[in-house]
This record gives C-alpha cells, structure tokens and sequence, in this order.
C-alpha cells in the first residue's frame, strides 16, 4: 500500500497545473449543486413548514383576486359544530400597502382577531404580546425581514396605505416582529379594523364583508383530506364557490407560477454534474494516455492490472474530494462571513447552507470521481503490455 | 501568413476522446446557457413591446397595479383636465381609454389542463383601438350589443377553451355566457395574454360602475413627465406611469431570479474555461516538438498563440452549436410555451421561448468568449516555446 500512496501524491503533483485546473473544473460545479441544493431545500422546507400548520386555504374558486363573503366563515365553522375537527376558521383579508412616500410594496394582511393566534401559532408567543393583539384595535405584527428592512421595532407607529379600496390610510402600532414566524414578510392585523374603515369610507355594503381568503386550522391530516373536499361541496352551485387547497398546495402556485425556480435549479443541478464529471473524466484521460508507458512497466514488473486501476480510481477520486471541498467551503464562507450572506432572496430570505446539503454535495463530488476514474481504470486492466512497451520507442 | 484551419481540425481529430470530452462539456453549458438566455430573450422582447412611448397607465394611488386599482367615474372625469393628450384627427376627442381590469382561471393546454392560469380580462371602449396602436384584429372585432370577446394570440395558444366560436363563462358567479369572435396581435406583448371585451358589457357582468384603470396616448412623449406630475396633484389625484416602467416592476421577481441563473450559469463557463485551458495545455505540451518545428519553418510566436487560441474557439464553437442545437431538442421535447405571474397583476403572462438567430448568436458569442479565455494561458506558453531545446527533445 505503500507504494501505492507514493504513486499517488507523485502522479497528483507531477502535473500540478493539470491537478488544479481540474479541481478548479470539479469544484465550480459543486459550488452550483451546493447553492442550488440549499435554495431548493430551503423552499420546500418552508412549504413543509406551512403544511405541518394543518391550514386549509379556501379561496374563490374563479380566481385568488375573486373576494369571498366573511359569511363563509360561519357556514364552514358549523360544519364542524364540536370543533373537534375545524378548531379555527380566520378570515383574511389582504390589503398589501405601501408607506406614504416609498414605491415598495407591502404585505398586509386583516385577520380574526381571536381566531389568528389559535390557527398561526407561530405568532404572538408570550402572554404579553397576545395581551397587546387582543387590547389594540391597531395592532400590528409585522413580519421580521420587513421590520429589518423598514427599522420598525415594536412600539413603533407606523401608517400604511392599503393597496385595495377604499385605498385609505391605516395607522397600525407595532406589537410584534414575528421573530419565529414562518413566513418572515407578512405583517398581520385586525380584520375589523379593516371592516371598519371600509364602512366609514363609504363603500358600498356589499364591498364590506368581504375576505381575500379563508384558513381553516384543522386537528389532524384526516380532518385536512376531509375537509378540504367538503368545503368545496358545501359551495357548490353557489355564486361564490370555492377553492380548497392545503397551504402547501396554496403557497406552491405562486412559487411555481413566478419561475418555479425548484424545477429549473435541480435542472441545473443536474446538468452540473454532468458538466463535472466530463471535466474530471478528461483529465483522468489526458492522465491515463500520458502516462501509458508507465503502466505498462509497472505490469511488466509484475503489478497486477488491480493495482493500476486502484491508482487511477483512488487518483481521480482524490482530486475530485479536493475540488468537492473547496467547492462547499467557498459558498459555505462566503455565505457566512462576508456580505453576499446578507442578499434577500424572496420566501427564503437568507440562504442558510446545512449540513445535510453539504455532505451531499461532497457525496456527489466523491461519486464524480469515481465515475471519472472508471473509464481508465478499466482501460489500463485491458492494457496489452507488450504493444504498449514496444509503442514508447 | 497564419496556420491553416485545416491543421487545427486535423490536431483536434488526433485527440479524439479529449476533444469530445471537452465539446461535450461546452454542449452542456451553453444548452443551459441558451435556454436561460432564451427565456429572459422572449419575457424582454414581450415587455418592450409593451413600452410605448406614448402611453401612460394611470391607476389609483398607493396601488401596485390594474389588478388592485379601482378608479371611480368622477375621478375619470377629472382626467379630461389632462394636458398634451393626443386627439382623435376625425372627431378632435382625446385619447383616453377607460378599462376595467379583472382576471378567470382558465385549464393550461401545455399539462392537458392539470393546472390552471390566471388569465386577465380586459373590458374596453373602442377608443382603446386608437391608444394601444399595436393591436391587430386577427378576425372580427366583439360587437358592443352581443356578448362577445376578442383574444389575444398568446392566450388562445397557451389556454383552452378560447378558440373562435368557443364560449367562456364569465361575471359574478360566472353567471354570463360570451362568445370567442376573434384574436388579435399585440406584437408580441403582454396583452397578447388577455381576453378582452366591451366595457360596459363586462361592468355589468361584474356589477361594477367604476373602472380599474386609464391608459391615455400622449401627443408628445416628451411630454411624458409633466402629465405624470398633473395626474399625481390636485385635483386629479391619481398615478401615473410609463407603459414600460409598469412592466418592469411586474417582473421585478423574475428579474432577481434570472440575477440567480446568470451568476451560476456564470460560475458553470468558468468551469468550462478549465476544462478547455486543460486540454490546451495537455495538446501543447504534447506538440512542444511540433510548435519548434512550425517556428522554424518560418511560423511567429504570434501565430502560434493565434492558432492555439483559434483551435480552442473551434473546440468551443462546435460545442456551442451542439448545445444550441440540444437546447433546441429539449424545447421542442418539453414544450417551449412559458408563462409567469405578474408580481402584483396576479394574472399570467404568457410567451413562448424562441431559438432566434438573435440568441444563437448570444449563445455562440458568448461561447467562443470561453473558448478564448480557456486557451489563453496555454497559448502564451505555446508561443514562447523554446525552439532549440524543444527540437532537441526525444
């Protein structure tokens, strides 16, 4: 074995050109998979958080901008009159908003009151804060990324221009910035205030009592699949029918409606690979048809073909971990140390790069390397020795 | 006189595995390359249609887009106030279209109609044929006594049920039945995506008696920021935007997004670049005596640096046109149709991702920039080989 691992670190550094071109080739990639993983394992968790909510979204059935009557809210809750199975139905009433002199847009959301803290219990945590919800008719729990970006903190009074008619100006005191909520950009406050101003303002009856959508927290994966189907039923036929989904289901439209990043970056990914392993299997060729002579003396010597198989694999394998780890400790650094790890991304807010995602990627490195290898190990056992010592002349 | 191209293909066809391997890691680069190219190409070319000059879009203040806007008939009324508005030539009244903006859910042709898209309706007067210049009729126009709808190309092409002689069910509990009487062209842009129909004929449908949005025509584009101010100030009260500027900020999302695609795609050419300076150093260190003797038949070093560098582009090239030519399999295997919410209209854009000689060329250029990239450093080593001590190598 000996001898093995002093072929090895000569043949590694008798190119060493060649050995860094390939573990620069090897690791670009790996950076990609690493960055692409973690995107794409970050979306889906923060799908699978919602779905761990046991929300049910009900929605108009025509289109998510179609308003529903608040009234569906007492003809689903009475579905389940024990609320055994249903044990919230909120109201949601989105009126997105801007601030009075900044173009960018906000989410705001009207919710029950009573109602939000049992079906989202990711908010109002402590006693104190669900003491504030409940005393303020302004309350606002505003989502932490938009606290940080807009330097509200709580006691805060912030005025917000809703989006929707009557398009007025709401004035909301801060009570919370959400610090374990899942979704980090919503904010959230009291659907009657919302009421209220729309009634004050002068709008039509009918444009009062209306919601964006309804969340129905259910007790279990059972009471979800029922309803959500029963939910629809019950609308059927009317003018405003509905449609149900689970939050995941929900949540996803708007992912996979926007570019539906999941899909292309595993499309990504995967073309990635490929492009590493093409890389790396060049190399390990350029490597083996260099090197020919070689081989062929050492069989002549009585190595086995075992043996010159073993060191290309073991050769090719080693520059591919190298390229692995250097491409899963440059994300890894310069998500976490320098000012690239402070970029948003939509949903996902800050890339945090797991462990899980980089073992995986350093697997995958692994696997390159030897899929990169095995063409000329397999090569060199079929190696005729003789031809190959007579064509060195 | 520079080396023969022939002398370059011949050397490539000597190294065969490594010259396929390395083609082969360009095909897959720029495949993706072209494709992300290609998407962002065809949502471009949709959206600067759409920036005419000419047009404002005036929606409610503090709104984002048609979509949550709601404009009241006396606020319309202000606006004929409006400075620098374009006249009709025949009948001298202002071009200005009152339009009420709403969206239905329609089935995707593309997945057999599994999934559905928001699709927006547009309700207009005629006098929105003199401000959005760019609609064609491809058929008849709807009549204002029937209940009958246009659509735009894009729309019938991508959404089902919106063939001529079709009937979508529309309004308030879906409750109104109007009949497809035509298409139109927009010229490639985003209303190529809509539906639309008489305005007054969808307010009913809708209950409504207000409007969503304006779009006016100006005379003057230059004109452009004082109507702006005008309509953001007393009395009119209202806001204002550039046709262009209004899309822009509708794929503001998808924007970040393909930042995200470009820097990777980024980080994959510089792969690519590796794996070609590789190979070139492996061919040059492998023709160290071939180079000597080039040099001394008479070849300069600035040759030799050229002809490296010209054998690594047509490495690169041949690559490039695999992956244009594996781009363009993919898109006609997995469908080239696309479409994208807007991040604040909630209805779908829909467009179709096109292989234009324009990307090709993209594609290719940008290909053959890694290919120079990739062979530099090897070619400069080339080019100062040592003749002497390299002829007298074994």
């Amino acid at each position: 074995m000996d001898l093995l691992q002093t072929l090895l670190l000569r043949n590694l550094g008798r190119n060493p050109r060649r050995s860094a071109l390939t573990v620069a080739a090897v690791a670009m990639p790996v950076v990609i998979l690493v960055l692409s993983f973690t995107i794409v394992a970050q979306l889906n968790r923060f799908l699978d958080d919602s779905a761990a909510q046991l929300r049910l979204a009900v929605a108009h059935k025509t289109s998510i901008i179609n308003p529903l009557p608040y009234g569906h809210k007492a003809r689903i809750a009475a579905l389940d009159p024990s609320k055994r199975d249903i044990i919230a139905v909120v109201g949601i009433a989105w009126i997105g908003g801007v601030l009075a002199n900044d173009r960018e847009p906000l989410t705001t959301m009207g919710v029950d009151a009573d109602e939000f803290p049992i079906a989202f219990t990711d908010h109002l945590l402590t006693q104190a804060e669900r003491d504030a919800w409940q005393r303020d008719r302004r309350a606002l729990i505003v989502g932490r990324s938009t606290a940080a970006k807009m330097g509200w903190k709580v006691g805060d009074r912030v005025t917000i221009r809703a989006s929707v008619p009557p398009y007025s100006e709401f004035s909301f005191n801060v009570i919370s910035t959400a610090p374990q909520a899942i979704d980090p950009v919503a904010n959230w406050c009291h659907l009657s205030y919302i009421f209220e101003e729309r009634a004050r303002s002068g709008l039509p009856e009918s444009s009062v009592d209306l919601v964006s959508f309804l969340f129905v927290k259910c007790a279990g994966r059972a009471a979800l699949e029922r309803y959500r189907v029963e939910i629809d039923r019950l609308f059927e036929n009317t003018p405003d029918e509905t449609q149900t989904q689970d939050e995941k289901a929900f949540l996803n439209q708007f992912i996979s409606q926007q570019f539906d990043l999941p899909t292309n970056l595993t499309l990504l990914a995967l073309i990635t690979i490929a492009v590493a392993v093409l890389a790396a299997a060049n190399t390990m060729n350029m490597s083996f048809r260099d090197r020919i002579g070689e081989t062929a003396t050492l069989r002549a010597l009585g190595f086995s073909a075992r043996f010159g198989a073993l060191l290309s694999l073991t050769e090719s394998v080693l520059l591919c971990g190298i390229g692995g780890a250097l491409g899963v400790l440059a994300p890894l650094l310069a998500f976490g140390y320098t000012p690239i790890g402070d970029v948003q991304i939509p949903l996902i807010v800050r890339l945090e790069i797991g462990p899980g995602v980089c073992a995986a990627a350093l697997a995958m490195a692994l696997a390159i390397g030897v899929i990169a290898g095995a063409w000329p190990a397999l090569q060199g056992g079929r190696l005729r020795v003789i031809d190959a010592l007579r064509s060195l002349e | 006189m520079a080396l023969p191209i022939r002398y370059h293909w011949r050397n490539l066809l000597v190294r065969r595995t490594t010259s396929a391997l390395t083609i082969l890691v360009v095909t897959a680069v720029v495949g993706t390359l072209t494709w992300i190219l290609g998407f962002f190409l065809a949502l471009q070319s949709s959206l600067s249609v759409a920036g005419d000059a000419h047009k404002l879009l005036i929606i409610q203040r503090g709104t984002t887009s048609e979509t949550n806007s709601a404009i009241s008939p006396e606020e319309f009324n202000r606006l004929a106030q409006l400075a620098g508005v374009a006249r009709d030539p025949e009948s001298g009244e202002p071009l200005i279209s009152p339009e009420l903006y709403w969206q239905t859910q329609l089935p995707r042709l593309r997945d057999g109609g599994a999934t559905r898209a928001n699709v927006a309706l547009r309700g207009v007067t005629l006098r929105a044929f003199e401000v959005h210049r760019n609609i064609r009729l491809l058929g008849e126009r709807f009549s204002v006594g029937e209940p009958q709808v246009i659509v735009g190309r894009a729309a019938a092409a991508q959404f089902a049920g919106l063939a001529v002689g079709d009937v979508i069910r529309i309004g308030v509990g879906e409750s109104r039945e109007f009949r497809v009487v035509g298409h139109f062209d927009a010229g490639g842009g985003p209303m190529e995506s809509e539906i639309w129909m008489y305005l007054p004929a969808m307010q009913s449908a809708y209950l409504r008696n207000g409007y969503s949005s304006v779009s006016v025509r100006l005379e003057d584009p230059a004109s452009a920021p004082a109507a702006i101010e005008q309509v953001r100030s007393a009395p009119i009260e209202l806001s204002a935007e550039r046709e262009a500027d209004y899309w822009r900020n509708q794929t503001s999302n998808v924007r970040f997004y393909q930042a995200v695609c470009f820097v990777l795609v980024a980080i994959m050419s510089l792969a690519a670049a590796f794996a070609l300076a590789n190979t070139m150093y492996a061919s040059v260190a492998g023709r160290a005596r071939e180079i000597a003797m080039l040099r001394t038949i008479g070849y300069r070093p600035h040759h030799i640096l050229l002809g490296f560098v010209m054998e690594s582009v047509l490495l690169s090239l041949i690559g490039g046109l695999l992956g244009c030519v594996a781009c363009a399999a993919y898109l006609e295997l997995v469908g080239s149709t696309k479409d994208m919410f807007g991040s604040s209209t909630f209805t779908t854009m829909a467009f179709d991702i096109r292989l234009t000689p324009l990307l090709v060329g993209w594609s290719l250029a940008s290909v053959a920039v890694i290919g120079v990239i990739g062979a530099l450093p090897p070619a400069w080593r080339a080019a100062r080989t040592h003749v002497l001590t390299a002829l007298r190598e074994p």
